[in-house]
């Protein structure tokens, strides 16, 4: 069963976010969590992670420095990321896509668009 | 613009209810709001830099936001806690993502702050009369401008969320 890791500098948002993958009836063995893009590096490499849901807005290391630090590691680097952020601009996501991440959703969501785009890196019962 | 504004809080308020909160909203008129008609016991505020420099907060009593806060957290909560805070915070953030995004398109780049929550019983939010940080910080409410104050209902429990703009900028 996947491993999931959140990277999310609110705890509360991270709490937030498994809550909803788990009532939306997505399988994930495990939740994995870092509070910003830094220690969110190191989780993604050090551990064996099936996914990662990264905010963008985050103190040391944002999300999208994240994304690229990532892609551009010669180790783990083609575990697929969602962005989960309130950043909703075409250009953020744009700007995202072309950085390697994956997909995208914009906070606030519903368990439905969670389920529709993490469902193409995860099992639904 | 103080029409488009109240406009761009009532929609963003109205998506998160809908989505990730899921109980009933109604709102009401908007108005200008001086801070000797604020009372409130918990502020959830997140400032924003930009063309449009400015405060969104959301103001509500203890009893609501921990009802939101069970909502948001898909759990019973019945205390004032520390996740009850933090989940005021991230609702006050996504309201002002929201509101930011539709502001993006017709102001330019902006930047959010880290959401900040004040709590306390009946807080009131006062100027600091001739103090040059207030006149000169977009990360304080405590301005002797107007807020737009949008009034919402819900749950039978009334809040609202206001937004202060640096006077230079209306």
């Amino acid at each position: 069963m996947p491993k999931v890791l959140i990277i999310d500098d609110s705890a509360v948002m991270r709490k937030i976010i498994q809550r909803n993958i788990q009532q939306s009836g997505l399988l994930v063995d495990e939740f994995v969590e870092a509070g910003d893009g830094r220690e969110g590096l190191e989780k993604a490499t050090s551990n064996n992670i099936d996914l990662i849901l990264c905010d963008w807005n985050m103190p040391n290391m944002s999300g999208i420095d994240f994304v690229k630090a990532l892609r551009c590691s010669g180790q783990k680097n083609n575990i697929p990321i969602v962005m989960v952020t309130t950043e909703g601009g075409e250009t953020k996501i744009e700007e995202a896509k072309g950085s390697g991440a994956n997909g995208y959703l914009t906070k606030p969501f519903t368990p439905e668009q969670l389920r529709s785009k993490l469902g193409n890196f995860l099992l639904v019962k | 613009m103080m029409e488009t504004f109240a406009l761009d809080i009532t929609e963003s308020t109205k998506t998160l209810f809908e989505t990730m909160i899921m109980m009933d909203l109604n709102h009401d008129v908007a108005s200008m709001a001086d801070n000797t008609q604020i009372k409130t016991d918990v502020i959830g505020m997140v400032s924003f830099t930009g063309k449009c420099p400015g405060v969104i907060a959301l103001f509500c009593s203890k009893t609501f936001s921990i009802k939101v806060a069970s909502k948001i957290l898909m759990s019973e909560l019945n205390d004032f806690t520390s996740d009850v805070k933090d989940a005021i915070g991230e609702i006050a953030n996504m309201i002002a993502g929201n509101v930011k995004t539709k502001l993006i398109a017709k102001y330019g780049d902006m930047h959010l702050s880290i959401p900040i929550v004040i709590t306390g019983e009946g807080l009131s939010i006062t100027a600091v009369n001739n103090h040059p940080m207030v006149a000169e910080t977009t990360l304080s409410c405590f301005s002797k401008e107007p807020w737009l104050m949008m009034p919402f209902v819900s749950n039978n429990e009334k809040f609202s969320v206001g937004l202060l703009l640096r006077e230079s900028n209306k």
